[in-house]
């Protein structure tokens, strides 16, 4: 195995970008990453590129290949990837390993949506799904996650909107983010009910967006000071057991372990963790995934501030999918971009003073009451 | 006001004969002119004593031979939500949707819950299956839905 580094980042704002392309958004992030890398495109050898209405919506297919083309890069695979929300994170967790086996020098890893058009509703885990069928759709999967951990450990509607406060004030100081705009608990709270007892600020806001990262091999980048090394990337999918746990989340529970064991770390080395908070309850559920504290108590951790930007320890300080937006396959690939800005000390009135090391965590899709993607990365400076 | 008591049998009998289900082989309806109460319909492996929801094409543990079955019609609810956002599929606005703890096998399965009750569920209800029109399938066409609505209604004051 060879150590892998994140050499560049680039992100473009996450809003509605009513006059751009798919292709549009993608060559714009692909070429900040290149050029934050400060490599020539031709010594890039390969690319993964992540989209997951790109299909659906404008028909179009092998994207990944045309995008990294416009910005000199050919020749080598490129493979293109939907895994749903995990989609970005997936392509990174796919370039990594290439990295780390030695079959690729470095890597360009691009996750790009537009999905700000009219009449694309909810989303939801497939039409042919026997679960779409019967009503399904993704608010509805954590509302029901929300309701449970409610009856089981007493959380407060006031709890879970603390997340939606405490996301929108952090977006409010990323220049990139969809809502620039803080909201009170009040607002949340009253706020029209979307599937109960999510309201509307509580589930993220479709946005259009790409964000991109150019990866390398150890060998290549000995001499590069603002290389962010990656210390675990894991993908796992659902076990989908049954009956199904909703808030003891075995599948969520099982890789952050998992990428915690391969970096031989724990919850108390880090210093900073971007989850996936497509929900302010999911973003409950992770920390205690995460071990950031114990199951039942993720409603306390954020009542407290403990994950604020000044807390013990901040998560989504970016803005999380609630303040930065969601289009779908950028957030994974964004999460890393915000990781890496922190850790090289980037970040400006954002900044977590003094981290080292930074989590990224994030999820895809519903099947059974279980997620069916699910990636967790550890970066370190 | 009296209690509503819902009938536990098909509630748009004629209706009944002339949609297509959402999904083949999910549940049964009464045979015509006999009464009765529709039944959710799964799968079994026999080596591996397990059911499932719905039935699967091959026991996804041992791969081996599945055979249809009966997973009764009533159960208690984990846990329930009402979605009040624009429906997909033509379903109500609101609707409610949530999984069920089936009485006969224990097996915990995502199910609509009756639209005309949303807030009235609570985790621990009883509930039984029903099946009725309900939205349309995913080119427009109506079709029938199975879904648990509560085994006792809830009177007027109470709720
Ligand atoms: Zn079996």
């Amino acid at each position: 195995m060879t150590d892998v580094y994140v050499i560049g980042a680039g992100i473009i704002p996450f809003a509605r970008h009513e006059a751009l392309s798919l292709t549009d958004l993608s060559v714009e992030a692909a070429f900040l990453a290149i050029k934050d890398s400060g490599l020539a495109p031709h010594r890039i050898d390969s690319g993964y590129f992540a989209s997951v209405l790109g299909g659906r919506l404008f028909g179009d297919s092998t994207l990944g290949q045309s995008v990294f083309a416009e910005v000199g890069i050919s020749g080598g695979p490129i493979v293109n990837i939907e895994n749903a929300c995990a989609s970005g994170s997936s392509a990174v967790c796919l370039a990594y390993n290439a990295l780390a086996a030695g079959q690729s020098d470095y890597a360009i890893v691009l996750g790009a949506e537009k999905m700000c058009v009219p009449g694309l509703g909810l989303l939801n885990s497939g039409e042919s799904d026997i679960e779409t069928k019967l009503g399904l759709v993704t608010p509805a999967s954590f509302a029901l996650r929300a309701q449970r951990h409610m009856y089981e450990f007493g959380t407060t509607l006031e709890q879970m909107a603390q997340v939606s406060v405490k996301n929108r004030r952090h977006a409010a100081a990323n220049p990139i983010a969809f809502f620039r705009q803080p909201v009170t608990l009040e607002e949340v709270l009253t706020a029209p009910m979307i599937t109960d007892p999510l309201t509307r600020p509580q589930c993220c806001p479709m946005a259009d967006g790409a964000a991109a990262l150019v990866l390398a091999s150890g060998p290549a980048i000995s001499h590069n000071k603002r290389a962010i090394k990656i210390n675990a990337a894991v993908l796992t999918s659902g076990s989908y057991q049954n009956p199904i746990d909703l808030v003891r989340w075995e599948t969520d529970q099982r890789s952050c372990r998992l990428a915690y064991e391969k970096a031989g770390m724990g919850p108390d080395d880090l210093d900073l963790v971007e989850c996936h908070d497509a929900f302010t309850i999911a973003e409950i559920i992770h920390y205690e995934a995460l071990g950031l504290c114990e199951v039942g108590e993720g409603g306390r951790l954020v009542a407290e501030g403990a994950t604020s930007l000044g807390g013990r320890i901040p998560v989504n300080v970016s803005g999380g999918l609630i303040g930065r937006g969601h289009p779908v396959a950028a957030t994974g690939v964004a999460q890393i971009v915000e990781v890496v800005t922190q850790l090289r000390g980037e970040a400006k009135e954002r900044q977590v003073e003094g981290t080292k090391v930074g989590l990224a965590h994030c999820m895809g899709a519903d099947r059974q009451g279980d997620a069916r993607s699910c990636t967790v990365a550890i970066l370190s400076s | 006001m009296p209690a509503r008591l819902k009938e536990n049998t098909v509630s748009e009998a004629g209706a009944t004969d002339l949609l297509p289900p959402v999904q083949e082989g999910i549940f049964s309806l009464p045979a015509a002119g006999e009464t009765g109460s529709p039944r959710l319909l799964g799968g079994y492996c026999r080596a591996c004593e397990r059911y499932h929801f719905p039935r699967e094409r091959h026991c996804h543990r041992c791969l081996g031979p599945v055979e249809g079955a009966d997973l009764g019609n009533t159960g208690i609810v984990y846990s329930f939500t009402a979605v009040r956002a624009k429906p997909p599929l033509g379903l109500p606005q609101p609707y409610g949707v949530g999984f069920v703890d089936l009485a006969a096998n224990g097996l915990r399965v995502f199910a609509l819950l009756d639209p005309d009750c949303v807030d009235d569920f609570k985790i621990g209800s009883s509930v039984v299956l029903a099946v009725k029109p309900l939205g349309h399938d995913g080119k427009g066409r109506p079709c029938l839905r199975p879904y648990f609505t509560l085994q006792q209604y809830p009177t007027e004051s109470e709720a």
